[in-house]
């Protein structure tokens, strides 16, 4: 495949370039319209099994005269992929299978049928396996007709008017896809033509899929399906913001790839979905509110927050006992101590620290949820002694105002199980 | 079976109503009928056929015989005007959607295959969740709610759809006391407005005083009426301790026979 590549590369034709990166990233946004339904369906499987599926379907088709990219073999393409989804409910029914199992079932047999119809055809037709499992990207542009003085690849007409029939169907048919997808119950109990609508997304999974498998392969086209719309769904918490975050991620993941392709001389289609994978652990990295970055800030912000109000609180205890407070002794309190001075929280030197007025404030108020809990677990769960302080030192990080004073209530006059004094609220 | 010398046909009936998943009958030959709006209860222990009578009514599951008519009518003709709260558990609460975009869904049977929802659509779906005290969490998404707020959010997308009865499946189930003091209260509401509602339920404390009338089931009808004439100890011990050995075995029966055959 890759001398095709160089070939172009040592011409410098950038408009061969240009037409192959349109071509895929159609077909991309195309299939990231759909995964994003199948993926909050839980049904992103069935990208796969279609794109494996269809295959027998393209092979009879061109066996029977259709020239491989024309509107017949698609055609055929699209209904093999119908058919299988028909059959996977077939054999899920007859046999009593699971849903996986059924699709397993229907799509690798499919899939061997087409290889099997494939290389026994191999001398007669022009059709050759490996293009059928990566794709021909590269080979897209030199297919093209002539629409006024403009050359145009037949694959990138395909594709768009894929994209084209999918997107009005989607704007169309948007919110009854929601509805079917959150609850398909509610959705016939509501008049909701449940069985049309998921009909509706399989073909047009048949057809995303179709034009997926010409660019960039049966296999690498489930990449297509599948993980954009996984990592928008980590980015975003809005299904209309999904798909347009993953339409964008797969369009610019396509065109990326291609790029590194063409630089380090690869196949196309392989970096392509390469570049999707890398977008997906960014998403995992990068989520605003469940991504490894945010989750570790989080534990971080609220480890150095503990860490200051145990040491105001130490000190504020030691003032009521009429002790000089414990020092530092590990160097991450030493800086929460130094931290705490700077923010005036703390006033004079180590060994003389004393709470100036803001720091007494906040150090009662944690003394006091401290010691409120320990009064309502004594009261309330009726446990001994010893068994209060260990939740105490952890709950008084985590109550504020309000639930303080509900939990005074519940507690009334009784106070510290231990005999302290409950600051009062501030 | 109407009340004597009322012609209007009952607001439901069910009619000699029998379901089975794959061969196995669940649920046996119930004649239900409800004449006027009140607030309903269907009770009965785990496994009883609660929900499948539902569902039955909703066309949610195959009759293997029988009819479920609504106001003497089929279903189909009436489907707007029948309202669905499914169990809370059925649905991903994960799912990428806002308190408002569910709410809103109960709108969509109404405007069809290609409307959207517009400016009276949004206006009511406010209103609905003002009604179940939710309006300040209108844009939060739906799986950051509790479990009663989550409940509640299904109530308001039933209401949303301005039926005429509404068909609750668990509504109480896994809900905080203060949540289901609420959900009581809309549903109180809903009766006062004339509309029938009809809850499947499963604490027999609280089914005494919230319903105006009850069914008892157990795979098949035990007993119907006015609460206090039905929540009798003799039926409940039929209820809760009754056939129902005798008819899941013939239930298994049917089924074995009709897959050898």
């Amino acid at each position: 495949m890759n001398p095709v590549l160089d070939g172009w590369s040592i011409d410098g034709a950038t408009a061969m370039h240009a037409w192959a990166i349109a071509t895929a990233a159609t077909v991309a946004a195309a299939c990231a319209l759909v995964g994003t339904l199948l993926v909050v369906r839980r049904m992103s499987l069935l990208g796969d099994a279609l794109g494996h599926a269809v295959l027998p379907g393209i092979a009879v088709a061109v066996l029977a005269g259709g020239r491989p990219g024309s509107p017949f073999v698609f055609a055929a393409a699209v209904a093999t992929g119908l058919l299988t989804v028909w059959l996977t409910r077939l054999v899920r029914s007859a046999g009593s299978l699971s849903d996986d199992a059924g699709t397993g079932v229907v799509f690798t047999t499919l899939f061997a049928l087409g290889v099997v119809i494939v290389t026994a055809a191999a001398s007669r037709v022009d059709l050759d396996p490996s293009c059928m499992l990566y794709g021909i990207l590269e080979l897209v542009p030199f297919d093209t007709v002539s629409i006024g003085d403009l050359e145009v690849p037949r694959g990138f007409i395909s594709a768009a008017v894929v994209l084209g029939t999918l997107t009005t169907a989607a704007i169309a048919t948007w919110k009854l896809q929601v509805f079917t997808a959150f609850d398909a119950d509610a959705a016939r109990a509501a008049g909701v033509p449940v069985a049309a609508v998921t009909g509706g997304l399989l073909a047009a999974t048949a057809l995303a899929t179709v034009a997926g498998f010409e660019v960039v392969g049966a296999v690498l086209v489930v990449a297509m399906l599948v993980v954009p719309a996984a990592a928008a769904e980590l980015l975003v918490r809005r299904l209309h913001h999904m798909v347009l975050v993953a339409v964008a991620l797969a369009v610019v993941g396509t065109c990326l790839g291609y790029l590194a392709a063409w630089r380090w001389n690869a196949s196309a289609a392989g970096m392509i979905a390469v570049v999707l994978g890398l977008e997906y652990v960014a998403a995992v990295v990068l989520a605003a509110d469940d991504g490894l970055v945010a989750r570790g800030l989080g534990r971080l912000r609220y480890a150095w927050r503990v860490l200051c109000e145990d040491r105001l609180a130490a000190v504020w205890r030691a003032e009521e006992k009429g002790t000089a407070a414990t020092a530092p002794v590990s160097l991450v309190q030493r800086l929460a101590v130094g931290w705490l001075r700077l923010t005036g929280r703390f006033v004079g030197r180590a060994g003389g620290l004393a709470l100036s007025s803001a720091g007494r404030r906040e150090a009662e108020m944690v003394v006091r949820s401290h010691r409120l809990w320990e009064a309502w677990l004594g009261q309330h769960a009726q446990l001994p002694l010893d068994h209060l302080h260990p939740p105490a030192e952890w709950v008084e990080h985590h109550l504020g105002a309000a639930m303080r004073q509900r939990i005074e209530a519940e507690v009334g006059a009784a106070g510290d199980p231990h005999g302290s004094d409950i600051p009062p609220e501030a | 079976m109407a009340d004597a010398g009322s012609s209007a046909p009952p607001v439901v009936e069910f009619h000699d109503v029998t379901v089975a998943y794959s061969g196995r009958p669940v649920l046996w030959n119930v004649d239900l009928t409800i004449t006027e709006p009140c607030l309903f209860g269907i009770i009965g222990p785990n496994g009883a056929g609660k929900s499948t009578l539902l569902k039955s009514g909703l066309g949610l599951v195959p009759l293997v015989h029988g009819t479920a008519r609504f106001w003497g009518r089929p279903l189909a003709d009436v489907r707007r005007r029948v309202g669905y709260v499914p169990q809370r558990e059925t649905v991903d609460w994960d799912f990428p959607v806002s308190v408002m975009d569910v709410v809103l869904m109960g709108t969509y049977g109404r405007l069809g295959w290609f409307r959207r929802p517009g400016s009276r659509e949004r206006s009511l779906a406010r209103e609905c969740l003002d009604r179940v005290g939710l309006i300040d969490v209108a844009d939060r998404q739906i799986g950051r709610l509790s479990g009663g707020q989550q409940q509640r959010v299904f109530l308001a997308r039933a209401l949303a759809q301005e039926a005429d009865i509404y068909f609750l499946d668990e509504p109480m189930a896994g809900v905080d006391a203060r949540s289901q003091e609420q959900i009581f209260g809309v549903l109180a509401g809903l009766r006062s407005e004339g509309r029938l509602v009809v809850v499947v339920h499963h604490d027999l404390r609280t089914a005494a005083t919230w319903f105006d009338r009850v069914a008892l089931i157990d795979m098949r009808l035990v007993a119907t009426g006015p609460t206090a004439e039905v929540l009798t100890p003799d039926n409940l011990r039929r209820t809760y301790a009754g056939q129902v050995d005798l008819l899941q075995e013939i239930g298994q029966a049917v089924a074995a026979r009709s897959r050898t055959t």
